[in-house]
């Protein structure tokens, strides 16, 4: 536990440093995510004027809870997407050499992966978490059952977070032509997992696959802790559900480590560029 | 100790897309050696011997296809991470340290992914600055490092875990001569201290300065193996004896020729007699009082034993037609 904790350590040096090279990244940690909101409210603006759109989803009708629906899912999608970013710079340490000079340490594998993760999550998502709470208490829409809730949701959303950026650190680590894989979890993840629009106004398809993501369920507790008032108890289904992906996902996570660092161990693909 | 026996590593084929995946590739092929701590041992090669992969195989980034690699009685395959605590690897080259962190950022960094304890830490990375002279560029991003700089610095990020084994892949290559100098004296000291060390390098006066004990090989094969004298000695190459005369004697041809080596007249570019005479035998003593018995005055006497590199070179030329076995009994054994 205390090698992991090291481990996590040095991994939040590296992290800072890559990601604040200079100082004006402060400023696109901030304006990338709310000009996205943006974006995305006055594309949605137009939808929700058509006549009928009220009574399919009443959000429409009041534009501060609409802007602090698709904050959340901006505030969701930020943290989930700079796993994905923090995932292909790490595929990217194979060109440099570091990625054996690490595989030649005994740090634990998953460690680094998960120290990878996390440490990207926080060095990239703070100030626009920050900023999204702040916002939501000073609009006032800011619903919840208790103050505690605050905790759930947070939990919610960086547990099965981190375990996706593990899954996709080991998925990249080993893979050099995963380029798809971040163009396929850019646009298209943003879609299927409700981040503009709510799940039921999807296909039953659609859904089906966004709950495979865990950026979908992530977003259904987080809204509704923080802007419809939930507790734990109506929320326990989706928790659960949570729960259980982020089990999988980790339970992938050591499986590929395990099949990967042997592929590459057989094949020399960890020095191939 | 650091044993191998027989090992073999063999790359797979590419597998391509509807299509055969291509011929397997035996880098290494029955290689067996020892690497005792508190020595440097020598592995020397031209380029795709098997070098590199045999080094990465002691290091675990790669895995023996058969044979076995033993560090200290542990198995490299079901010890690993044990082993890794044991070992680090240096290789040629600015790679394997971080572009935006300083350099004692990096070495802080591969400090905490090998649990140097925390109390010693700190003192080994002032220390291992200062070795490889980078102490006033410590706090400077590497991005901004000289290649000779980073190079430095991979090499300090290799002793970071205080390794008993030391696994050095071209560690000089691109270093200005009093750096690499600097190096060797390093990696004497370390062997001095217990640490057993692993060499290959195409510096092949450096194998020399260092290395009590030298494997050759050639396409994943031992060739040879031996002390570098030994070595030498073993493929027969003969010592070359340049020697200029003041004027022309004429008894002097007749007493070289006496000697019963190979040898050749000329003259110099002031016209003077010169005489080159090439023999296993280093017969630069026994040519001088053969000429000044013949009468003849020397004005200069150059002798050349054969070097390591040419026994490489020899033995690697020799060896894709007359097998390993005969090079190996060529030299001495172990």
């Amino acid at each position: 536990m205390r090698a992991a904790l090291r481990v996590f350590a040095a991994e939040g040096l590296k992290q800072h440093r890559r990601i604040f090279g200079s100082k004006l990244v402060v400023f696109s940690m901030l304006l990338w995510p709310v000009l996205t909101l943006a974006t995305t409210y006055y594309t949605v603006l137009p939808v929700t004027e058509a006549p009928g759109a009220a009574d399919r989803w009443p959000l429409v009708a009041q534009p501060g809870r609409l802007l602090a629906f698709l904050a959340a899912g901006a505030l969701a999608y930020t943290f989930f997407f700079s796993l994905v970013q923090s995932a292909w710079h790490f595929s990217w340490e194979r060109v440099s050499g570091t990625l054996e000079a690490m595989f030649l340490t005994p740090a634990s594998r998953m460690a680094l992966v998960l120290a990878n993760g996390s440490s990207a999550l926080v060095q990239n998502a703070w100030l626009f978490g920050c900023f999204g709470i702040a916002a939501a208490v000073a609009t006032g829409t800011l619903h919840l059952a208790h103050p505690g809730m605050l905790a759930v949701a947070a939990l919610a959303l960086l547990v099965p977070a981190v375990a996706w950026g593990a899954f996709l650190n080991s998925l990249l680590m080993f893979s050099r032509d995963s380029a798809f894989l971040y163009t396929l979890l850019d646009d298209p993840l943003w879609f299927i997992a409700g981040v503009r629009l709510p799940l039921f106004a999807l296909p039953v398809w659609i859904t089906a696959i966004g709950l495979a993501f865990p950026l979908t369920t992530s977003l259904v507790v987080l809204r509704g802790a923080l802007l419809d008032g939930k507790d734990v108890g109506d929320l326990a289904g989706q928790f659960a559900f949570l729960a259980g992906l982020s089990a999988v996902l980790l339970g992938l996570t050591a499986l590929l480590l395990r099949v990967g660092e042997r592929h590459a161990q057989r094949t020399g693909s960890l020095q191939l560029f | 100790m650091i044993v191998t026996q027989e090992l073999r590593k063999t790359f797979p084929g590419q597998r391509k897309l509807f299509r055969p995946a291509g011929p397997a590739t035996d880098a290494v092929d029955g290689l067996s050696l020892s690497i005792p701590p508190g020595a440097v041992t020598g592995l020397l090669g031209l380029n795709g011997a098997g070098k590199t992969t045999t080094i990465k195989v002691l290091a675990t980034l790669l895995r023996p296809t058969s044979g076995s690699v033993t560090v200290d009685g542990l198995d490299v395959v079901t010890h690993a991470r044990e082993i890794r605590r044991r070992i680090n690897l240096i290789a040629g080259g600015e790679r394997m340290v971080y572009a935006r962190l300083t350099g004692r950022e990096n070495l802080w960094y591969f400090g905490q992914l090998y649990d140097v304890p925390r109390a010693v830490l700190n003192t080994r990375i002032d220390e291992l600055l200062e070795l490889v002279g980078l102490t006033d560029a410590a706090g400077t991003v590497v991005e901004r490092y000289s290649r000779g700089m980073r190079q430095r610095l991979s090499i300090a990020r290799g002793l970071i875990n205080a390794p008993a084994y030391l696994l050095l892949d071209e560690p000089t290559l691109g270093l200005d001569a009093p750096i690499a100098r600097d190096l060797r004296a390093v990696v004497a000291n370390l062997a001095r201290d217990g640490v057993g060390v692993l060499l290959t390098s195409h510096y092949l006066a450096e194998v020399e300065q260092l290395c009590g004990h030298v494997y050759v090989v050639d396409r994943g094969r031992l060739v040879a193996q031996g002390s570098p004298t030994a070595l030498t000695a073993g493929t027969r190459l003969p010592h070359t004896v340049e020697l200029t005369l003041a004027e022309h004697a004429p008894a002097v041809s007749a007493a070289v020729a006496a000697l019963g080596a190979e040898f050749e007249v000329g003259v110099d570019a002031e016209e003077r007699p010169t005489f080159l005479l090439r023999s296993p035998e280093d017969l630069a003593g026994e040519l001088a009082t053969a000429v000044v018995r013949a009468g003849g005055a020397i004005v200069r006497l150059e002798v050349n034993p054969p070097t390591l590199e040419d026994a490489i070179l020899a033995m690697a030329g020799a060896s894709p037609a007359v097998g390993a076995e005969s090079g190996r009994a060529a030299v001495a054994a172990r």
